[in-house]
């Protein structure tokens, strides 16, 4: 029997057309896509800014290194670095307290204070982590004083020069002083290739980052939605129109109708955003090209995986249907907003959880716990798109994971239904789980 | 009127035998946890009759028609809506307006409306068309494409009464449907509902006013403590019930009244004395004597005792405790 009567396009439909014609859904649509631009140019300028803002404001860094153990060594790669950088002579002396209060009366931005060699195991490696039972005192610490906050370039840069140094001091001291510091402080990197049954190579950092965005994506998703799902069902009760809407249909109609119409409603939302950021790809990929393959992207080899991108909505489908049932069951057992939140609270909960879970399962996708979590449903819907990305999947395991999965949509959306038939004309107070559970029993 | 169209008057399709009840309950009884709503109810309601389910707040009116509409189910017995036991198939037919009749505040009226014709099967073109037809025909026309939410409860009232006439149903079901009413929909609501009835339409209404009813309808039946009381022609209802009041004016020896074969009691109201005859005493018999007697006669009339002195007899020789009845009584007032 075909569920979709005409009674249930008609409530599919006045659940969709409110909904899309209401300003929430012209403002989340637009304004996923404009804040993550916001959010790309807004960090980009502010990179920007900040490397300008440090080039201006000329910043006298004084070193105090009352042993001399490597202060002419930083004076040196500071300045190399283009950072201004002296001895403070007159600062070393002092106890950071002491030197702390003197600063601002000083011709100092900022003061490195380099401890002396008492109690230090090996002077030549100051700025490196004390061990612990050396039991330093605070004061024996390698410290930066600064005027104000530091920009991040700058601490940066005092950082690498701090590094060069004390590697310079320690060759020093062991006689060689021919080599150049940066190239043994070079760091040494390497790409990993996922090479998947076909054959076809892929990058495993760039598909980690995608498990990640696309099990975060489904995450909000479920939520936003599932939460709608509860507030349409508790419009019915709140205008007081169930009882006229189920005397025209069945209420598990009703509940088809509203699950569907709302679930259309995030499609819709979706193949919006999907246009833009293909537009936006595209528009783009085009521009930046060049500045990619600087990189050492070449977008040509990146794959997309249409295959995958298939299975994944079908996931996202099958788990909105299954939360959206328990969604709309729990909606049914409510009458006030209050109530609301309480009820949605473990099925939120039931959300988060495989969330947290999917980061695990991105580290290593195909440790045996990854693999049963995204076998079992409530989990699936997140942890098994992930790990289509991160890696490549056996067929029986995502048959197998979609195929339980669905065995659960069909079972919540029984017994959503056997609550929903009561709980839809009740008013007031909230029912109880031993009501609930005596509903679901007897209908 | 130029929106004559929409109400056009139309033969009743028939299913089943014609002279099948509109509605047919037998024996059905429903309880919620331990208390009884409805017990062992019998009920036909002819096709074309305008029907009154009459009773206090609470008797069980809105359980039976909750069950007669499928929305909940019977513990025991049966429902037959024309002739068929299946009401789900007779959805599209019947027109139920709630006591709670609430709308979606966010819809336009006439986007509203036609929602609720296709709840009940008619395709969108026909539904809007109908929608604004009706509305432009209770004085909403210039509101039609105005958002529910910014509607007067007067207003909401008349667009609530035409969602549920749409679709012109054979079965119109309404729940206490005067209630909070202002007079001029009262009037409206009882125009629309008799003008459905001359189209073929069956009307079940409750409601606790049993004035309404009187005027309105003509059968009734009389629910108190989820039992039926008294059910049938509100004409033989108060045949059976007896015209044995007399109201009677007169100048003269008022020695006549002296009568213990034909009077049971006499009251005095002022100008008049109102006579309660015995049972089976023909007030003809005492018309004679008093004529006989010389008396001038100015007023003789037989009392028709209303449906609520009926009700509340009955109520009680069926030993129902009616506590809801002082409630009833301000209602009324």
């Amino acid at each position: 029997m075909n569920p979709f009567t005409p009674r249930v396009a008609a409530v599919i439909r006045r659940e969709f057309v409110l909904r899309v014609k209401s300003k929430w859904f012209l403002l989340s649509t637009l304004g996923l896509p404009v804040l993550i631009v916001g959010l790309g140019v807004l960090s980009a300028f502010l990179a920007v800014r900040s490397a300008t803002d440090a080039g201006e404001e000329r910043r006298v860094i004084g070193v105090a290194d009352p042993a001399g153990l490597i202060g002419d060594l930083l004076v040196e790669e500071l300045l190399a670095d283009s950072l201004d950088a002296v001895r403070a002579e007159d600062m070393e002396e002092l106890a950071i307290d002491e030197a702390r209060t003197r600063l601002s009366g000083s011709s100092y931005d900022l003061l490195m204070m380099i401890p002396r060699r008492d109690g230090r195991r090996s002077a030549e490696m100051p700025g490196a982590t004390p061990d612990a039972d050396e039991g330093e005192g605070d004061d024996e610490r390698t410290t930066l004083l600064a005027r104000a906050s530091v920009p991040s370039v700058i601490e940066g840069s005092v950082r690498g020069a701090l590094q060069r140094a004390s590697v310079r001091a320690r060759l020093r001291s062991i006689g060689v002083q021919s080599i150049d510091p940066g190239s043994l402080l070079q760091r040494t990197s390497f790409d990993v290739i996922n090479v998947t049954e076909s054959g076809e190579a892929r990058s495993q950092d760039i598909y980690r980052a995608l498990s990640f965005g696309i099990a975060f994506f489904f995450y909000f998703i479920l939520l936003i939605y599932g939460q709608m799902i509860v507030r349409a069902i508790l419009e019915e009760k709140q205008s007081d129109i169930v009882e006229i809407m189920v005397s025209s249909l069945r209420p598990w109609e009703l509940m088809l109708g509203k699950i569907v119409g709302v679930g259309a409603v995030g499609i819709a939302q979706m193949a919006v955003w999907a246009l833009v950021f293909a537009l936006a790809a595209v528009y783009g990929l085009t521009a930046g090209a060049s500045t990619l393959a600087e990189a050492g992207i070449d977008i040509a080899s990146i794959p997309i995986p249409w295959g995958t991108l298939v299975l994944m909505f079908f996931f996202l489908v099958f788990g909105y249907l299954l939360y959206a049932g328990m969604f709309a069951g729990a909606g049914a057992t409510i009458s006030n907003e209050h109530d609301a939140q309480q009820v949605m609270l473990p099925i939120t909960m039931l959300i988060i959880l495989p969330f947290i879970a999917t980061q695990g399962v991105i580290q290593s996708p195909n440790a045996g716990w990854g693999v049963i979590l995204s076998l079992v449903p409530f989990f699936s819907p997140l942890v098994m798109p992930a790990r289509l990305f991160a890696t490549s999947v056996p067929v029986w395991q995502w048959l197998l994971s979609l195929v339980l999965l669905g065995v659960f949509v069909l079972g919540a959306a029984w017994v959503a239904g056997r609550i929903f038939r009561v709980g839809i004309l009740m008013k007031g107070q909230r029912a109880n789980l031993p009501q609930v559970l005596r509903w679901i029993r007897h209908g | 009127m130029a929106a004559a169209a929409w109400r056009r008057v139309r033969a009743v399709p028939m299913i089943g035998a014609v002279n099948t009840p509109a509605i047919h309950l037998q024996g059905v009884t429903k309880r919620f946890d331990r208390k009884t709503a409805v017990r062992d109810l019998d009920l036909e309601i002819p096709r074309g009759s305008i029907y009154g389910l009459i009773g206090p707040n609470g008797a069980g009116k809105t359980t039976t028609l909750r069950i007669i509409l499928d929305i909940i189910g019977p513990d025991a017995g049966s429902v037959d809506v024309f002739g068929s036991p299946n009401v789900e198939s007779m959805r599209t037919r019947i027109g139920y307006l709630p006591e709670e009749r609430g709308m979606y505040q966010k819809m336009t009226a006439a986007d509203h409306l036609a929602f609720f014709g296709q709840l009940k099967g008619l395709k969108r073109k026909e539904a809007l068309l109908r929608a604004r037809s009706g509305l432009d025909a209770v004085g909403l026309g210039d509101r039609a494409d105005d958002k529910v939410e910014t509607f007067s409860k007067g207003m909401a009232q008349k667009a609530q009464f035409l969602g549920v006439i749409l679709h012109e149903p054979d079965l119109l079901v309404l729940d206490e449907p005067f209630s909070g009413l202002d007079p001029l929909n009262v009037e409206l609501f009882k125009r629309l509902l008799q003008e459905r009835q001359r189209a073929g339409a069956t009307i079940l209404l409750s409601t606790h006013l049993i004035e309404d009813a009187e005027r309105l309808c003509e059968r009734v039946c009389m629910i108190a403590g989820a039992t039926k009381v008294l059910d049938g022609r509100v004409r033989d209802i108060k045949a059976a019930a007896g015209r044995r009041d007399i109201a009677l004016s007169f100048e003269g020896n008022p020695t006549f009244l002296d009568a213990p074969d034909l009077i049971e009691d006499i009251s005095a109201h002022g100008t008049y004395v109102e006579v309660r005859m015995l049972e089976g005493a023909d007030p003809q018999a005492l018309l004679r004597r008093a004529v006989d007697a010389g008396a001038l006669i100015s007023r003789f009339e037989l009392i028709e005792p209303s449906l609520r002195q009926i009700f509340i007899e009955k109520a009680t020789e069926a030993g129902l405790s009616h506590e809801d009845e002082s409630e009833d009584d301000e209602a009324a007032a």
